[in-house]
């Protein structure tokens, strides 16, 4: 009786932990999404098509010897650009348009980005070969691989240096301003369109470092990223639009609840906990849990 | 109104020419499939385009048509119940699921419609009654009390009675009081409580009539295929090839729907098979550069950006691009 009971705790501290490391992954992400989303009210649907394309860029570094841990800054700085250019070429007309401009476009741009991928790399999985950090390590009564550890505490440490640059540097706070209000950050001398195209660039650059993180385990495919982002929307929704505090404690929540309920439920199932969740939250706090309404 | 009416009234009878003189199995397989598309579009332009409401889990009701349709073939009954019955789940079901969250602002209601959608898709995959993730192949029978055609001639003509029928229904939205209270409630929601309108009551009323028209689509999409699983019909990507329709035709705007329909289906599709068929991406490529072009080009749509035009050669130089018909 009383090792059933322990085996039980031990089950339920795995996948607390587990939990715990996915839902680092998921802050990191949807960090991104939420901070483009706070600068210039726009929700890019395309956010896993670029984790897509990140983890391919990750790849092919790996298949030139160049390894995931190696080649993430190059990655992160790689969709930097490809953010800016995006935001200065596209997404700056879109938001000339009417509300809905940015989120047919940005969901054209996802089917455009799924369909080159397909094209360019076949839509067969494809893994980073020789992966490191292949073995598990034990704490404790706990289990964990090192590829998600790694992951987790990689994700951790990009997302608090997020979090840091938008606290305390200047152009965090010129970001804060435009969020805020940006007609005043504009009468204040703030250049709006370099911080959105910056913030732009940062949204991408954090799906940049996670594709890198993500193909120490997970193969990558054209539809790749879009299960991801459609945590990262749950996420950023459930937190409140826009706070990034909002984003990091709804991600650890819904890392939990998934893997909770693909344990407990099914692992097909593993979602369903996340979304009752959502909606109950939603009807209880339509803005989220730290949105402002 | 004359014009829409003399349109809808060619575009019948065109159709109907189209239906019996062509024998092409895969022209008469597109002009269903647009058909098809072009009611889902309709559909979802009612709580979506004119209520303002955008959703992206409108497939769940066309999925209670195609599920109507096929637990009515398999326990022996007429598929033709499956019509009202599949109205009559996916109506109550958009009051159940539009009760509480038509009130949420914005990509809140969104993702809430991708939520409850995903529910529903569980739900299905763990029903055995249901068919689980496996779904239900329709036994083959023929003629009109099966509701099955050898030849896909009949199934166009259906078709385009539903499309008929949605068009109109859309005519007499726009000149309803729904339709401007819809329209009220889109352009400033507290302006239009402010005047009395019922905000909640009115979107649930679009909600149930938008879900009624999808479902009769999934009935018709069923009978036709003749095979209904989740993938096919309740999946995200439906909902989303729905919304994508709605947009790129022109949000809130009678033709729009159809316009789309027409450039998902003939430049997306029909392009793709000419140049190599689907699976190597290429139709993905060439409708993704189509919705980026004309969201940045012409962000209210085709018909949307067709109707200002118009509008201003008349002289109606004061109103706003956009304002026409979607405002």
């Amino acid at each position: 009786m009383a090792d059933a009971g322990v085996e039980a705790l031990t089950t339920f501290e795995q996948l607390l932990a587990g939990g715990l490391l996915a839902g680092l992954v998921f802050a990191l992400v949807a960090v991104g999404l939420t901070l483009v989303y706070g600068v210039m009210d726009v929700v890019n649907f395309a956010h896993g098509e670029f984790l897509m394309l990140a983890m391919y860029a990750t790849l092919g570094l790996a298949l030139v010897g160049i390894g995931p841990l190696v080649g993430l800054p190059l990655v992160a700085i790689a969709l930097f650009l490809f953010g800016v250019v995006i935001y200065r070429v596209f997404i700056r007309r879109l938001l000339a348009g009417p509300p809905e401009a940015t989120v047919f476009g940005t969901f054209g741009l996802l089917v455009l980005l799924q369909g080159l991928a397909q094209s360019l790399f076949t839509g067969d999985f494809q893994s980073v070969p020789h992966p490191p950090f292949q073995g598990t390590l034990r704490l404790g009564a706990v289990a964990l691989s090192q590829a998600t550890l790694v992951e987790g505490i990689g994700a951790l440490v990009l997302t608090g240096a997020l979090f840091a640059f938008v606290e305390y540097t200047e152009t965090g706070r010129a970001m804060r301003a435009v969020a805020e209000d940006r007609v005043a950050a504009t009468l204040m001398g703030i250049d709006v369109q370099r911080v959105n195209a910056l913030a732009f660039g940062i949204g991408a650059a954090c799906v940049g470092a996670a594709g890198a993180l993500l193909m120490l385990s997970f193969p990558v495919f054209p539809t790749a990223g879009a299960s991801f982002a459609l945590t990262a929307f749950v996420v950023v929704a459930l937190g409140g639009f826009g706070s990034i505090q909002g984003a990091l404690v709804a991600a650890l929540l819904v890392g939990m609840l998934e893997v909770l309920g693909g344990y407990y439920l099914a692992p097909e199932l593993k979602m369903v906990p996340v979304y009752v969740a959502y909606l109950a939250i939603v009807l209880l706090r339509p803005q989220g849990l730290l949105g402002r309404r | 109104m004359r014009w829409h009416l003399l349109a809808l009234g060619a575009i019948v009878v065109l159709g109907a020419a189209a239906a019996f003189g062509l024998r092409d199995a895969v022209t008469l397989d597109l002009f269903f499939t647009l058909l098809l598309y072009a009611v889902l579009g309709q559909s979802w332009n009612w709580i979506s385009g004119y209520a303002g409401n955008i959703s992206f889990g409108h497939a769940i009701f066309f999925g209670c048509g195609a599920y109507a349709s096929a637990l009515c073939v398999t326990h022996g009954l007429s598929p033709w119940l499956a019509i009202p019955a599949g109205a009559l789940v996916a109506a109550l079901l958009a009051l159940v699921t539009g009760f509480p969250t038509l009130a949420l602002r914005g990509h809140y209601f969104s993702i809430a419609t991708i939520a409850v959608a995903a529910l529903v898709d569980a739900f299905v995959r763990t029903q055995p009654w249901l068919g689980r993730a496996n779904g239900f192949e329709l036994p083959i029978q023929s003629g009109w009390a099966a509701l099955q055609f050898p030849d896909k001639g009949p199934y166009v003509l259906l078709a385009l009675a539903l499309f008929a029928i949605v068009q109109l229904a859309t005519i007499a939205l726009e000149r309803s009081r729904l339709g401007y209270y819809l329209r009220a409630l889109r352009a400033n929601h507290a302006a239009a409580a402010s005047v009395g309108i019922d905000e909640r009551r009115w979107k649930l009323i679009a909600f149930a009539w938008s879900a009624t028209m999808a479902a009769a689509a999934g009935v018709l999409y069923a009978q036709y295929t003749l095979f209904v699983d989740p993938p096919s019909t309740i999946a995200l990507a439906i909902s989303i090839d729905i919304a994508l329709i709605g947009v790129v035709g022109g949000i809130g705007t009678l033709w729009g729907p159809a316009a789309g329909a027409l450039v998902y289906v003939v430049l997306a599709k029909g392009v793709a098979l000419r140049i190599g068929g689907t699976g190597k991406g290429y139709d993905l490529v060439i409708y993704g550069a189509i919705i980026c072009l004309i969201a940045a080009w012409k962000p209210h749509g085709i018909v949307g950006t067709v109707v200002d035009a118009l509008r201003r050669r008349r002289g109606a130089a004061d109103i706003p691009p956009g304002a026409t018909g979607t405002a």
